[in-house]
């Protein structure tokens, strides 16, 4: 009698423990702030994630880019990393190799990876396993600005770089204050928008024999093009004083009558500049028509360290619905990385965006090596220097791909 | 009884030892075991490296010049700050209608966050559409708009011209303070024998100031020694690394290129500086207490 009475005490108090265990449950997920809608929406996930797991407690931690590396290293050296984050896919190898970032294999079926477009999967690919899912994916295309066009008696979008040269002359013909070709040159992406001149005339971010690709022809042309543009006054002044969000805002101002930049710049001027008439259009080619545009994808990896990995999955799984995707998608003006969300009218009839994805098998991703930050920088460097008129071309380019090559000996 | 009174101060002082290592000595200790250990892009130690890292950050071209920019920028931010800020202290310590309200004027600077005050400069010297450069055309002083921020020859002036404006507000108040404990039964009596405005300074003012002036150069070259988000917010060091200073190089190595033991390193010898400058501070402050 006594006996049952403890048990059955027994019973209800581990049932008690396990139920408050239960409802320990904490999935915390660090996320990249993207705009202002970044926030909110995964909020909403998490509320909508915790009605149908009512023992989970989700708690988003909204980071603005810039800094997002910082807290992860902060928070990864002193072991208080969350269950998920938003990384840079070309972070990834750092977090592969130093065994944080959990392989998801085990957890997705076919029918999930084919969810997915290839070309944004496979960058979080490493040795057969899959250590990322993408969740914001972007590409490069060339806005310009129609009415400096016709003002400027221009027909034809120009095609190949030495058409733009001709087009951004014509432009920056038209005022003092109009420049033809908005040329980035500063700040991040400052070495992509070098890069986009260094694929069109056959170069490589790395050659084939694993050294730095900008000692070569194809980096003295393209620098040799760009230095052309600024002594042409076919650029905005002043060049390495504009961030890509500076010549944005040129090309919105009506400003600019070219410049390459991301998908969201539709959504931009859609907000900022309704009347401004413009159009996208791929990267200009080089002289034998290889072209180039950059490809970026963010991608959201699991901790190895967490301890609530199914329910932190069961929280991609929702992500990744075709539902959730599609609004964070159209939210933040990305590329859906999702088949099913691409096939949705939103995107499927949207002019700009059929450009980016026109775009896409000539999409080129950072080369994924580590202190490829370092790389990037050593080459935004080394083109400000030529833009700025301090060094000799031929010398500033082999000089950076020489300390490249130092830091890919590593 | 003797013996334990002789231990009642120690017992007193523990508390806040021990708050104070906590804050201050953990932290040096943290950074000078990353400094001479092999660390991951993470902050994982990986083993010991001995001297690696300093002797990286030696030899790095980039750590030179930055070093050379940081004294050039000290040097002149708390060189200016003092050029500007005493006559204004000056000026404030007089008696006249509105004094309360110049003097907040003066002060309201310091109520902003630097991060703010730089970002709003960022965007006054945008070379297109920034109010500077149409403030210039609309006087008639330029022509054609000024790129401040394309390159170091304009944008480090620039930066250390914000520097001063940032700086200024705290120093004067260092200098109202040291003015009005100046008596002023010295100035009657000077008056009284005749001595001109300009002796009065000389020989009053100025000797009696020296403590507050070397306690401003003190402090304002600790801060602005360490000083980042006016570089960061205007030109992230750029173009080329032409305008960056010791804490921005710093910046970039342990949080963009991930070296966070050559990052330790770098800030390992920043403190050693800073030490030297605060041990000034120090003996300073002591020997104007025994006057």
């Amino acid at each position: 009698m006594h006996k049952a009475l403890l048990r059955q005490t027994a019973l209800s108090l581990t049932l008690a423990l396990g139920a408050s265990l239960a409802n320990a449950d904490t999935l915390r997920v660090t996320v990249a702030e993207y705009s202002s809608k970044t926030g909110p929406y995964f909020e909403e996930a998490a509320t909508a994630f915790e009605k149908s797991n009512p023992d989970t407690d989700v708690q988003i931690e909204v980071v603005p880019w810039d800094v997002l590396l910082q807290k992860l290293t902060t928070d990864i050296s002193g072991n208080a990393n969350a269950d998920l984050s938003i990384i840079g896919t070309r972070w990834l190898l750092d977090f592969v190799q130093e065994g944080l970032a959990a392989p998801l294999d085990d957890y997705m079926d076919d029918a999930f990876k084919e969810r997915f477009f290839d070309v944004f999967l496979s960058p979080s690919v490493m040795d057969d396993q899959t250590y990322g899912l993408p969740v914001a994916a972007s590409a490069r295309a060339m806005y310009y600005n129609k009415d400096l066009f016709e003002q400027a008696g221009i027909d034809t979008v120009p095609q190949t770089w030495q058409e733009l040269s001709a087009a951004a002359q014509k432009i920056s013909a038209l005022g003092d204050d109009i420049a033809g070709f908005g040329l980035q040159g500063k700040e991040i992406e400052t070495d992509v928008y070098f890069y986009y001149a260094l694929w069109a005339y056959g170069g490589q971010l790395i050659d084939d024999d694993g050294t730095s690709g900008l000692d070569s022809d194809a980096g003295y042309q393209a620098a040799e093009l760009y230095k052309s543009l600024i002594d042409a006054n076919a650029t905005q002044p002043g060049v390495t004083s504009y961030s890509r969000e500076d010549v944005q805002n040129l090309f919105k101002q009506g400003k600019v009558g070219m410049m390459i930049t991301a998908p969201f710049l539709s959504n931009q001027i859609r907000d900022e500049a309704p009347d401004l008439q413009y159009g996208v259009t791929a990267i200009p080619a080089g002289p034998d028509g290889d072209r180039g545009t950059y490809g970026v994808t963010d991608s959201i990896i699991m901790f190895e360290n967490s301890k609530v990995k199914d329910t932190a999955w069961k929280f991609l799984d929702m992500l990744f619905t075709t539902e959730w995707r599609e609004k964070f998608t159209a939210g933040e003006g990305f590329l859906p990385v999702n088949q099913e969300v691409a096939a949705t009218p939103a995107f499927a009839d949207n002019a700009d965006l059929k450009e980016f994805t026109a775009l896409l098998p000539d999409a080129r991703f950072a080369p994924v090596i580590t202190g490829w930050e370092e790389i990037a920088a050593k080459t935004s460097d080394a083109v400000q220097r030529i833009y700025l008129g301090d060094a000799d071309i031929k010398e500033s380019l082999d000089d950076a791909a020489a300390s490249i090559n130092d830091i890919l000996d590593n | 009884m003797s013996r334990s009174n002789s231990l009642v101060p120690y017992l007193l002082v523990l508390p806040g030892f021990l708050l104070a290592s906590f804050i201050i000595l953990w932290p040096i200790y943290q950074l000078g075991l990353i400094s001479v250990s092999d660390v991951n892009r993470f902050g994982m130690l990986k083993g010991f490296a001995g001297a690696a890292n300093f002797a990286a950050v030696l030899a790095d071209p980039e750590f030179l010049g930055a070093l050379w920019r940081t004294a050039i920028w000290t040097i002149g931010i708390v060189g200016g700050t003092l050029v500007v800020a005493f006559p204004v202290a000056l000026i404030l310590n007089q008696e006249f209608y509105g004094r309360a309200l110049a003097r907040i004027i003066i002060m309201l600077p310091w109520a902003i966050s630097l991060t703010m005050t730089a970002i709003v400069w960022r965007w006054a010297l945008n070379g297109e559409s920034g109010m500077l450069n149409s403030a210039l055309r609309s006087l008639g002083l330029i022509d054609t708009n000024i790129q401040w921020l394309a390159q170091a020859s304009t944008a480090f002036p620039v930066q250390i011209v914000i520097g001063i404006l940032v700086t200024v507000p705290f120093t004067v108040t260092i200098f109202l303070g040291g003015l009005s404990s100046i008596a002023d039964d010295l100035y009657e009596a000077a008056r009284l024998e005749g001595s001109s405005h300009w002796q009065t300074f000389r020989r009053i003012t100025l000797p009696l100031m020296s403590p507050f002036v070397n306690i401003a150069i003190v402090l304002n070259t600790i801060y602005v020694f360490n000083s980042f988000p006016i570089i960061w917010a205007t030109t992230q060091g750029g173009p080329a690394n032409s305008t960056d200073i010791l804490v921005t190089y710093l910046y970039k190595l342990g949080f963009r290129f991930g070296k966070l033991g050559e990052a330790s390193a770098l800030s390992l010898m920043m403190f050693v500086l800073l030490l030297a400058f605060t041990l000034l501070y120090v003996f300073m402050t002591s020997r104007m207490a025994k006057r």
